[in-house]
């Protein structure tokens, strides 16, 4: 080596390096490497680089040389080959120990890093740093130059004693690789068997920016790899299609195949450019394929029911495919062409079978294809199935309440409880079939809502005309509000049914109505309607639990009903707490009012009782009520009363000669009932009692026939003559009326000597004509709360278009009522027409707010 | 035959005794609230002045607070005294 120096002049490269090439082939081929030989080399190197100045281009090209040679070499071997698998397998082994090399090799010539002459010779500026340019130098370095990567030479200067240790390290590690001849296979297999992860085992490889080993996979791609790749992809892709087929092969190959194009590419920036272009394109295509056949094949030769089972299964059996075959960035792509393949291309077909599952009730088929479905993009199957869902719940719930219509239109209880029968079990369809998947639960609800607000079945009819304002409004809406608020006060108030239920059924079932509750479109009915038969229930007394009717209350409050509506509720409660608080001091001042109970309402929270009836009440009365006024007037200065007698009702010991009796009559059953007191044999005209109790004509005839023909007693306490009238309608002026001296209560087929009976009924809180007024009232307290919505909205947002008003506008409402189109465009018009609000001059459909 | 009372349940609402229909103030009805209020009755009381002029009471309440020297009666301008029953 000191010679050496002397002849500075003489070529030096020619005097070192013939020694140093022969390790280098033996490094390539694989060849026992002494510990002094593999130190030799670097020195080599190291000499060559420092004493010539072109010394390091030189070795370079040298090398490649050695490497072109060897892999021709290599790709001779591996050509000869005939078969597919013996193709694949001595590919395998030649690359793999090729592959190894070329982490040892670069090594010793770490220095040719540094030598201005190795390096690519693109003029690019200092940019050319940029990983985009050195992704296009690696791009272009097929031809043999030498690619180093630019950020190599950055970090050069930092890494030198890093890789000096490490080349030492690496020194000794290739020594006793290459103890043994066959080391080369046993560390490919330890290679392959660390698994998929190879490629990620070369990040931390110190040579991994080396320009001889971009060198040596260069030369591999493009001597061998070029030539063959066709060739190796068909050969494993025949391989994977045996398997799918059910034949066994050695996986290993199809595996190394893959190993060899990840490692085999030099680009720093896309690792996975060679396997993705080629292996992973193969693959696809070849997958496709295979699935286009056997899809059709499987469809037509099982039907479309086992072709959904044999998709799934296939579906996963790839999944796990894929596992061991691709690359984990693959696996999306590999789905989505498998989904297209195998459910895309096949959709209609398994969609038309929805329908017939669905009813069929099919949950784990439903599921399956729900699953299937799923994995479709942009949600197509999926929606289908929703619209199925839905159509099927809608057709068969109607179609349910209508063949029960004869009953469940006659009694709520009935028909709530068949309607929730059918939610819980779409409900279960939609957990069981599609795991309670939103869209679903979507579907479902939508369908409910037609199914509740449906009007085929039975409907309710508010008024056609109302002349307010000018407005003309037909409307049938469905009866289910009214049947809720009816089998509410079934619930709550003391029926055969509350009694029958114990406290927590009757919670669940309280529940039940707010969840159907939930999907009905009016709900100003149903709340007309429970507070009708709230104020009922508390008037009369008869609520089965007072600490339950403030419960629902409060869950009303909980679902949204609006607030002024619930405060009204609780305002009722108050005034009957207050009432009895009053009742004790009014008895305890007059000691002779034991009987006597007043309630004292506030005007404005309960019912509405507009109109209030003129009767001409029994003496005894008469006479209590200055004293209860009196009373009051000291409670409470500045107020008056104002008695409503078709509410109150009292209870009555009738005697006659048969027995003692107790009845709860209303006021006016009372006023009718103590015509006869002083002359109790007497036969009394209709005019005549007409004139005794001063009762307007349709309740006289109403409380009259709640006399001659109360509903399910045997005896009626009074008789008429004729005695052949069937309706209340037909009453004459001069039909008699007398009292029923044969009247007692009959039980068990026997007439009771004592006893007590009701002959409320269904307490009238309203005149016959107030309830026309009524229905009237809803069509138009909707009005005004259209026009206040709409004035609401439009003071915030002064300016605003149709859709977008329609669209809050039915937000406000629809905890109350859904407006209807022809409402809206009718109130709108009345609200310019008074100057509230005017149309844009250029946008008809634009509104702006007049202040 | 004989029927007597037994006991009875008398139902009346309450209303106020004004010397008015309106509210001078608000011009609202007595019988609904004050502009602030939303349910009538006892939420939104009536009060009397000595002169016998009536208001809701948040009204006159508001009024006077206004008024900070004299506080008259809006309607007939004279001292304003609550009439206490």
């Amino acid at each position: 080596m000191l010679r050496a120096i002397g002849k500075r002049d003489r070529d030096i490269f020619e005097e070192v390096w013939p020694d140093k090439r022969r390790i280098v082939l033996k490094l390539l081929r694989q060849d026992t490497v002494s510990q002094r030989e593999w130190q030799d080399l670097f020195f080599g190197v190291h000499f060559v680089c420092l004493w010539d100045e072109k010394g390091a281009a030189k070795i370079y090209d040298c090398l490649q040389q050695d490497i072109v040679e060897f892999i021709v070499q290599a790709q001779s071997q591996v050509q000869a080959q005939r078969g597919e698998q013996a193709l694949l397998a001595t590919y395998i082994v030649e690359w793999r120990k090729f592959f190894t090399q070329s982490n040892y090799l670069p090594l010793p010539f770490r220095q040719l890093e540094q030598s201005p002459q190795v390096k690519p010779s693109s003029s690019s500026s200092a940019a050319s740093a940029s990983g985009a340019s050195t992704s296009a130098a690696a791009a272009a370095s097929c031809s043999g130059q030498p690619g180093s990567s630019s950020s190599a030479v950055n970090k050069a200067s930092a890494s030198t004693s890093a890789a000096a240790a490490a080349s030492s390290a690496a020194s000794t590690s290739a020594a006793a690789a290459s103890t043994s001849a066959s080391t080369s296979s046993a560390a490919a297999a330890g290679a392959a068997s660390s698994g998929s992860s190879s490629s990620s085992t070369s990040k931390k490889n110190p040579t991994e920016d080396s320009p001889v080993r971009k060198l040596m996979l260069d030369s591999w791609n493009m001597h061998i790899f070029h030539d063959i790749k066709h060739r190796l992809q068909e050969s494993a892709m025949k391989i994977v299609h045996a398997e799918r087929n059910g034949d066994a092969y050695d996986a290993q190959l199809v595996v190394g195949v893959r190993e060899s194009y990840v490692n085999l590419s030099s680009n720093a920036e896309d690792k996975l450019e060679i396997y993705r272009e080629n292996f992973e394109m193969a693959y696809l295509k070849a997958t496709a394929e295979f699935y286009r056949l056997k899809s059709a094949e499987q469809q037509q030769e099982n039907g479309v029911l086992a072709y959904m089972k044999y998709a799934d299964a296939k579906l996963r059996e790839e999944e796990v495919r894929a596992k061991r075959y691709l690359e984990p960035s693959s696996f999306n792509i590999l789905t989505y062409t498998l989904v297209k393949v195998l459910i895309v291309d096949h959709l209609n077909s398994i969609i038309a079978e929805c329908p017939a599952l669905i009813r069929d009730y099919e949950t784990e088929r439903l599921n399956l294809m729900f699953r299937l479905m799923d994995r479709v993009l942009h949600g197509v199957g999926v929606e289908a199935m929703m619209s199925d869902l839905q159509r099927h719940i809608q057709s068969a719930g109607l179609a349910d309440m209508l063949s029960a219509s004869e009953v469940i239109t006659q009694d709520s209880e009935k028909y709530v409880e068949r309607l929730l029968e059918l939610f819980n079990k779409f409900s279960d369809l939609v957990r069981n079939a599609f795991n309670d998947d939103p869209r679903f639960l979507t579907a479902r609800d939508i369908a409910f809502k037609t199914v509740v607000n449906d009007t085929s079945v039975f409907k309710m009819e508010l008024p056609t005309s109302i002349a307010n304002r000018g407005v003309k409004y037909t409307a049938p809406e469905s009866k289910c509000p009214e049947l809720l608020a009816n089998y509410c006060d079934m619930l709550l108030r003391r029926t055969p049914l509350s009694k029958r239920l114990t406290s927590e059924q009757i919670d669940a079932r309280l529940r039940d109505v707010l969840l159907v509750l939930k999907y009905v479109n009016n709900k100003d009915v149903f709340m007309r309607y429970h507070k009708v038969h709230l104020t009922r229930r508390l008037i009369l007394g008869t609520s089965a639990d007072s600490e339950k009717e403030e419960d629902i209350v409060e869950w009303l409050r909980e679902v949204g009903m609006p607030a002024d509506y619930v405060n009204r509720l609780a305002r009722m409660f108050q005034d009957i707490k207050v009432s009895e608080d009053l009742n004790t001091q009014f008895r305890s001042s007059i000691s002779r009012h034991d009987a006597i109970n007043i309630k004292i309402l506030n005007a404005g929270a309960w019912a509405r009782c507009s109109e209030r009836v003129s009767v001409s009440l029994p003496i005894e009365l008469e006479d209590y009520i200055p004293d209860v006024e009196e009373f009051y007037k000291k409670k409470h200065s500045g107020r008056k009363l104002q008695w409503y007698h078709h509410m109150s009702n009292g209870t009555i010991t009738f005697v006659n000669n048969f027995g003692r009796y107790d009845l709860d009559v209303t006021t006016f059953q009372m006023a009718v009932l103590f015509a006869w007191n002083q002359r109790q044999h007497d036969k009394i005209s209709y005019e005549n009692l007409r004139l005794a109790t001063e009762l307007p004509d349709p309740e006289l005839r109403r409380t009259l026939w709640s006399l001659v023909a109360f509903p399910k007693i045997k005896k009626q306490i009074l008789l008429m003559e004729p005695a052949a009238i069937n309706s209340p309608k037909d009453f004459a002026e001069n039909t008699m009326f007398y009292i029923n001296q044969e009247f007692a209560i009959v039980k068990n087929g026997k007439s009771q000597r004592r006893g007590k009976l009701n002959l409320i009924g269904r307490l009238q809180l309203s005149t016959e004509r107030s309830q026309q007024e009524d229905n009237q009232s809803i069509v138009q307290l909707r009005i005004l709360r259209t026009q206040e919505a709409i004035i609401k909205i439009m003071k915030v947002r002064k300016r605003m278009n149709n859709a977008a008003l329609q669209g809050e506008l039915i937000d406000i409402l629809k905890n109350m009522f859904l407006p209807s189109k022809k409402m809206i465009k009718e109130q709108l018009e009345w609200l310019i027409e008074h100057k509230y609000m005017r149309r844009d001059d250029d946008d008809i459909n634009m509104f702006i707010y007049v202040a | 035959m004989k029927v007597t009372i037994k006991s009875w349940t008398g139902v009346a609402t309450w209303r106020w005794i004004a010397n008015d229909e309106n509210c001078g103030i608000c011009r609202m009805s007595f019988e609904s609230t004050c502009p602030e209020c939303a349910l009538p009755g006892d939420d939104c009381p009536l009060v009397w002045g000595v002169c016998s002029h009536c208001f809701h009471m948040h009204c006159i309440v508001k009024w006077l607070n206004l008024q900070p020297l004299n506080k008259q009666c809006p309607m007939c301008r004279q001292s304003w005294k609550f009439n206490i029953h």
